[in-house]
């Protein structure tokens, strides 16, 4: 029975981390088109920044997500302004410019992982941080990954909630419907698909920000967590925030239930998923 | 109001419009009609930026909107409501009529708006907390109407609004049509409809493969042989 509640709790703190990730993958992916490949890049950024900032200025990792958070919210804005909506511009269709950011997006990402190699080096990092144990009954988790678990989750509620009431996000779903409507009601297509893409990668900043607590640190740490996120945005279905929402859980403790058993096997376990759905489901859970 | 001088329209490299001239005066409501793929729905793009062309130009209440993007077009107070409705499905009728009201302009007086929008239809009051996928087809035509108005238009550019709807539903439509003119609101219509639409409307372009062939009032039309044969079969 214990063991069971920690494989659970397990999981589900996992699952909090491959929920915030693939929510900003579905954003960009459902609303600005880009299949964005170097997503993971964004959380190794945030990861890495953190890590520079605490054991160098000593900067709490949580006061990091606002300045990580913003700063990463800047860079992905910009990069669509420029670069993606260049290549939207040009492909003769919506399915030409899927492809064509796929491949840009492949761009990016060695691009920022070898600035991060120059940078840091391809060494393994880390740091200890609210590392000591909470016992909640039987169980005992590790602070930080409670409040990783914490903020993951109120983060991904806040951004439904901002998507569900406001101006601004529900401009962003009519484009996710139909951009050119869209426009036609005066949204300004160019400027809300840039956010949508800004956001997604603050998403993916933020997330890095809460892994560095608890996972280690490393160049090359972006394509495992790319991975996971595409595959929980096929899971929940493309382009529903809730799917992905509830899609990360899932992987989540599947990843928890078979790391018990072989952590070697998670990986082949998700990739098994991703497989099966493909074949059974491909809409995923909340897919239309 | 509006005028369109000599406008040229490419889909790549398949011109669609030719030379194409205009004019609507503040309060008419003036017709287009033509063919299936004549070029009506591609002026009505252009018109709202949707479209860009190659050549001409297009002035609304004295200034040029040729080039400028389609929401500060809207913005200035031109409403299109596209072909097929285009309604954002996956959200509610409320959320569908604040979508229209999203130019800044009208933002802030969108409660009021949207009262007045809910007087003009009061199907879409009883229906707004509904998703707009699961309205029936005359249901849904009204909320794309009701929508266009939400920006407070000084004119509305409908794009076969009677489309697939059953006769008293038609009927509807074009009397909600006249009573915007009443309000003010100043009218370009497409439609298939073009006996209805010649009787409503004050003048009338028609258009064949991207050109305006012939123009005037529509008592005029209506006696001509060439709107007669091919739109009234007579």
């Amino acid at each position: 029975m214990e063991t069971v509640l920690n494989v659970a709790v397990a999981g589900l703190l996992l699952g909090g981390i491959f929920a915030l990730i693939s929510v900003g993958l579905s954003l960009q992916y459902g609303v600005a088109r880009v299949l964005n490949v170097a997503h993971g890049e964004f959380i190794m950024i945030g990861a890495f920044v953190t890590w520079v900032l605490y054991t160098e200025f000593g900067i709490n990792p949580l006061l990091c997500m606002v300045i990580v958070g913003p700063a990463i919210f800047v860079i992905g804005f910009i990069l669509y302004r420029t670069m993606f909506n260049y290549i939207r511009i040009k492909a003769p269709s919506p399915d030409a410019f899927e492809g064509n950011s796929i491949l840009a997006a492949f761009g990016l990402l060695f691009v920022i992982q070898y600035i991060a190699l120059t940078l840091w080096g391809s060494n393994i990092h880390g740091y200890t941080y609210l590392a000591f144990p909470i016992h909640l009954g039987t169980v005992t988790i590790a602070a930080n990954r409670l409040v990783t678990l914490g903020f993951a989750v109120g983060i991904s509620f806040v951004f439904y909630i901002f998507l569900a009431r406001t101006r601004l996000g529900k401009a962003i779903r009519s484009a996710a419907q139909d951009p050119a409507t869209a426009s036609l009601m005066g949204v300004n297509i160019k400027r809300v698909l840039a956010i949508c893409f800004g956001l997604g990668a603050l998403m993916a900043g933020i997330a890095g920000v809460l892994l560095s607590m608890t996972y280690p640190v490393n160049a090359n740490m972006g394509l495992h967590y790319t991975i996971i996120a595409i595959i929980v945005v096929v899971l929940g279905g493309m382009g529903s925030i809730v799917g992905s929402f509830i899609g990360g859980f899932i992987l989540g403790i599947v990843g928890s239930i078979v790391s018990y058993f072989d952590p070697g096997l998670a990986l082949v376990a998700y990739y098994a998923i991703f497989i099966l759905l493909l074949l059974v489901r491909p809409k995923g859970i909340m897919g239309k | 109001m509006l005028k369109v001088s000599k406008v040229n329209t490419f889909y790549d490299k398949a011109q669609a419009l030719w030379d194409v001239s205009l004019n609507i005066d503040e309060a008419e409501i003036v017709a287009l009609i033509g063919a299936n793929g004549a070029g009506k729905t591609t002026l009505l793009n252009t018109i709202s930026g949707l479209l860009r062309p190659a050549s001409g130009s297009i002035e609304f209440m004295g200034q040029r909107i040729d080039g400028l993007p389609p929401h500060n077009i809207v913005d200035m107070g031109l409403s299109h409501i596209p072909e097929g409705r285009r309604l954002f499905t996956d959200m509610s009728v409320h959320e569908n009529l604040e979508m229209g009201a999203y130019p800044s302009r009208a933002w802030k007086g969108r409660q009021e708006t949207l009262e007045r929008v809910y007087q003009s239809f009061p199907m879409l009051k009883e229906r707004a907390g509904q998703l707009a996928r699961t309205l029936s087809g005359g249901e849904q035509q009204m909320l794309a109407m009701g929508r266009g108005l939400m920006p407070k238009p000084k004119l509305c550019m409908f794009d076969e609004p009677s489309f697939g709807l059953a006769p008293m539903l038609v009927l509807e439509v074009f009397q909600v049509i006249q009573s915007l003119r009443e309000q003010g609101i100043t009218i370009l219509l497409i439609e298939q409809n073009v006996r209805r639409t010649l009787e409503i409307a004050d003048r009338a372009y028609v258009l064949e493969n991207g050109r305006i062939v012939l123009e005037g009032s529509c008592k005029q039309l209506l006696q001509e042989d060439l709107v007669k044969k091919a739109y009234l079969g007579l």
